[in-house]
């Protein structure tokens, strides 16, 4: 599979939703597979919260391969022998595009809790940018799980006649009072953490490391499902040998722990927080007066719509109501409801159900 | 679906009008009306293996069980609803019957006639019947609700269903004097026309 890393630098200046600007911004990209000379076979990959631009492969000194490398690959479900797949890392993230953690050219120094609200549409007009930046005019797909079907189902609304169709999986229109409380306690976690410093960790020379693990701890159950943790956990007692900390009795507790603070070296609170608040705000009906069914009326992208059943944290009601909103509109889309083992998280992961419609969906014409 | 029956069907159908297909198999008859009648088509089925069928064929289709979201489909601005050869396979096919009239403002509805003299016969040998519109064994047919033509329309009569047109199919798969004369008895399957 060829593979290429790539920071891209954007000089012009960008509006955000939220009114503010940045006068400029880098967008860390991995692509794989090759653009065929007609620029027709593009898919745009979308990741979740704390996903990032590496959705492929292992890269040298890792052991483990990105985020979506069971459906990503030579004959894999989106096949890189025929697509040529762009993945990147959103703007506000913490692993090369410009965010909290990158240098402000006007402060000379990082942005820490100055960089600015970012949405979900801003990221859409970004990848906008990144379609133009490489001449395609059309993605044959733009697919996402979570926050990165949002993106998606965004992309389909902001450029209908860009995108040819869309994955929306495991993912909302709008999230729950419910998922916003849950994101808040994690936020909560993070700013009362003593070395959070309102945002300004970074010009302190200290890291939230701590908050961030427990936040990390409290979102990673939510995107697991119940009888997920049952099967691999139960209530085993974790060996004494590999016990992360002295006061651990259960698997389930040693697993966490080792997750948060795998999590709280790679990531950065700032970036945890901005994204959080773009998942909150995700609303496109909120400009056409809350009526989704307007919202959708000027898509011409096919959607396909899937939900896991195992996911409680965003349940298939969420893709159903997208699903319905949509044949309302009269526009082309589909709903699969899928057997997955992970809850929230089976997005990621390879199943034959799954791979099927996917692969059906992105190969399918007329 | 035989080519008469979809012919028919077809025809029933306006242009351009907007059609949810409940239980549409593998898409085909969403795809025909799409191709000749410019449908803005919708297909509800239940069987992964259909639903990736669908999807692979370009149709719009929405996994869910008919007997439960049904009435779900209300409001949704359908001209016509079909339900093909799915009718006998619900939990509830009265209460489907009552939805399905709210759904769309005609119902396409199409069954096999359990009244057929050919299933008859397979009765009156003591054996489940079976034909080529009913091939399935007994232990592994999806079939849970079976009626003969009168049986059905008694049940439009209870119900005030308008039946506004109708053919009856033979064994053949054509429509015939017999099946016409004594539908129940001669008669493989049925099409409705319902408002």
């Amino acid at each position: 599979m060829k593979t290429v890393s790539e920071k891209i630098t954007f000089d012009s200046s960008l509006t955000l939703e939220s009114g503010q600007v940045l006068s400029g911004f880098e967008l860390m990209t991995e692509t794989y597979g090759e653009l065929n000379s007609d620029k027709t076979n593009a898919v745009l990959v979308c990741h979740a919260f704390s996903g990032n631009h590496h959705a492929a492969g292992i890269k040298d000194g890792d052991k483990k391969p990105g985020w979506w490398d069971e459906i990503i690959g030579d004959n894999k479900t989106i096949d890189t022998t025929k697509f040529y797949v762009v993945s990147l890392n959103n703007i506000g993230g913490c692993h090369g595009s410009s965010g909290p953690v990158s240098i402000s050219s006007e402060l000379g120094k990082p942005y820490g809790a100055s960089f600015p609200e970012v949405s979900v549409s801003d990221w859409v007009k970004t990848q906008k940018m990144l379609a133009d930046h490489l001449g395609i005019n059309c993605w044959e797909m733009v697919a996402g799980g979570s926050l990165g079907g949002m993106q998606a189902l965004q992309w389909a609304i902001s450029y209908p006649e860009k995108v040819k169709k869309a994955a929306i999986i495991a993912a909302s229109s709008k999230i729950s009072a419910q998922n916003i409380a849950l994101n808040e306690v994690a936020r909560e976690i993070i700013r009362k953490d003593q070395n959070f410093h309102n945002g300004e960790y970074l010009a302190q020379g200290k890291l939230p490391t701590k908050g961030l693990k427990a936040a990390r701890m409290l979102g990673h159950i939510t995107y697991l499902s119940e009888s997920n943790m049952r099967k691999r956990f139960g209530r085993k007692l974790q060996d004494p040998k590999n016990k992360v900390d002295a006061g651990i009795n259960y698997e389930v507790e040693n697993y966490l722990q080792y997750k948060g603070e795998q999590f709280a070296k790679s990531f950065d609170a700032n970036s945890y927080i901005l994204m959080t608040k773009a998942m909150d705000s995700f609303d496109p009906a909120k400009d056409f007066d809350n009526d989704l069914v307007r919202c959708l009326q000027g898509i011409q992208a096919k959607l396909l719509i899937a939900s896991f059943d195992s996911d409680w944290l965003f349940p298939k009601e969420y893709g159903l109501d997208i699903q319905m909103s949509a044949i309302k509109a009269g526009i082309d889309s589909s709903y699969v409801e899928l057997n997955g083992d992970y809850g929230h998280d089976s997005f990621l992961f390879y199943s034959d159900q799954y791979a099927s419609a996917l692969k059906n969906f992105l190969n399918s014409n007329g | 679906m035989d080519s008469q029956l979809q012919s028919i069907v077809l025809d029933w159908i306006p242009s351009n009008s907007k059609v949810v297909d409940f239980g549409c198999g593998d898409g085909t008859l969403l795809k025909t009306l799409i191709k000749k009648k410019f449908v803005t088509g919708y297909g509800v089925e239940n069987d992964p293996e259909k639903i990736n069928d669908c999807i692979a064929n370009g149709i719009s289709v929405i996994q869910q069980d008919i007997d439960i979201s049904i009435q779900n489909y209300k409001g949704m601005g359908f001209d016509v609803a079909v339900m093909a050869s799915s009718i006998q396979c619900l939990r509830r096919p009265r209460n489907a019957m009552r939805n399905i009239l709210q759904v769309a403002n005609e119902c396409v509805i199409t069954l096999p006639n359990f009244g057929n003299w050919e299933l008859r016969l397979g009765i009156l040998n003591g054996k489940m019947p079976s034909s080529a519109q009913l091939p399935a064994k007994w232990y592994e047919t999806k079939n849970l609700h079976l009626c003969t033509i009168a049986d059905f329309e008694e049940l439009c009569r209870e119900e005030s269903f308008t039946i506004k047109k109708k053919v009856y199919i033979n064994r053949a798969g054509k429509s015939s004097w017999l099946a016409s004369r004594f539908p129940n008895l001669f008669a493989a399957q049925a099409v409705y026309l319902i408002g």
